[in-house]
């Protein structure tokens, strides 16, 4: 993997342990112990989204600039992985 | 807020009503340590980890 | 409301076009335990669930199995995309091919279009969460069913991963049926239908 995949990656890993300590939280809502991994691993998302769309391209259109282009536009289809 | 893992309710399976299913409350025992694995398997909770293994096995 | 994330919740790096298996594997789409049905499922019950911490769980799966049926849209675009003409004729892709081309659409691997008679919103809370325990299991089934007939690692890995939140899904609708049944009688969880009736006997 180079480096965008691995830090896409990355961001997959975490972003699944947040889904899956979520649908936890759904039906465990005070569990204190759930709650913390998630509020950790909820600050490591945001940083490594920070970085990745600062040197690859914006993961949410939120993170686009919309200063000279559209750049939500311009980046990369998730389904276009694979055989190229 | 009311506190909903009643835990000590799930010992006393006998005294259940009939006509329901009930699936036994999972408590936040085992998280992976490698998240790694983790996003492979589908899960972060070993306890929910349950893989397919069968084969037909007919000639 | 929804946003969007430029990513698949696992990644699909298929290298080798197979015609066939994207004919079976398309069943997890647009079939009736697919993915689709899953997601118009959940997000069509919540609307009716007296309790809101299941409408948060029915919410939030129905979410995540919108990010499934990406991903197996992704698993058959793959599978196709670089078939040659006669890899699709040979394949018997060719009577999908005749109708859609390349384009990814739903149906199950029969053929029959994916249609809302493949899930009920009963308006129910206790049948809704019924209704929604099979569905995780049947979907399990189909990825069973797929898995026996892939080698192939890059095809295996997603499908694997889907099984897998099917299992864990089972478990979370089975604590939310938890959830409900302990706001309910004991004595009779059946006597009324907590989001419809607004009191328990015709005389109250």
């Amino acid at each position: 993997m180079n480096g965008k995949e691995q830090l896409l990656f990355n961001i997959g890993v975490v972003d699944f342990t947040l889904v899956d300590l979520a649908l936890f939280l759904d039906t465990h809502p005070t569990d204190r112990r759930a709650l913390e991994y998630y509020r950790h691993y909820a600050q490591i998302k945001k940083q490594l989204c920070k970085e990745f769309s600062k040197k690859y391209y914006p993961l949410t259109m939120e993170e686009a600039n919309c200063e000279k282009a559209w750049e939500w536009g311009a980046a990369p289809m998730p389904w276009e992985g694979g055989c190229e | 807020m009311q506190d909903y893992q009643d835990f000590s309710a799930d010992v006393k399976l006998q005294e259940w009503p009939l006509a329901m299913a009930y699936v036994k409350w999972q408590h936040f025992d085992k998280v992976y340590d490698d998240l790694e694995k983790a996003y492979r398997s589908g899960t972060i909770f070993p306890d929910l980890n349950k893989p397919f293994t069968g084969r037909r096995c007919v000639q | 409301m929804w946003s969007y994330e430029k990513r698949l919740q696992f990644p699909v790096k298929i290298k080798e076009p197979n015609a066939k298996l994207a004919q079976i594997i398309i069943s997890q789409y647009g079939g009736p335990d697919g993915e689709m049905g899953a997601s118009m499922r959940y997000l069509s019950q919540r609307y009716a669930t007296p309790f809101r911490e299941v409408a948060g769980v029915l919410t939030d799966i129905g979410t995540e199995e919108l990010a499934h049926l990406e991903m197996v849209a992704t698993i058959v675009h793959q599978l196709t995309r670089n078939l040659s003409m006669e890899e699709i004729e040979r394949s018997g892709l060719d009577k999908y091919y005749v109708d859609h081309t390349l384009g990814i659409w739903p149906q199950a691997a029969g053929g029959v279009p994916f249609n809302a008679c493949e899930f009920q919103s009963k308006g129910d809370i206790i049948t809704d969460l019924s209704e929604d325990m099979a569905a995780e299991q049947k979907a399990r089934t189909t990825y069973d069913n797929i898995l026996r007939l892939i080698t192939e690692p890059d095809v295996c890995e997603p499908i694997k991963f889907l099984r897998e939140r099917e299992i864990v899904h089972y478990q979370r609708f089975g604590e939310a049926l938890r959830l409900t049944t302990d706001k309910l009688n004991e004595k009779n969880f059946y006597a009324f239908n907590p989001g419809f009736d607004k009191c328990e006997s015709r005389n109250g």
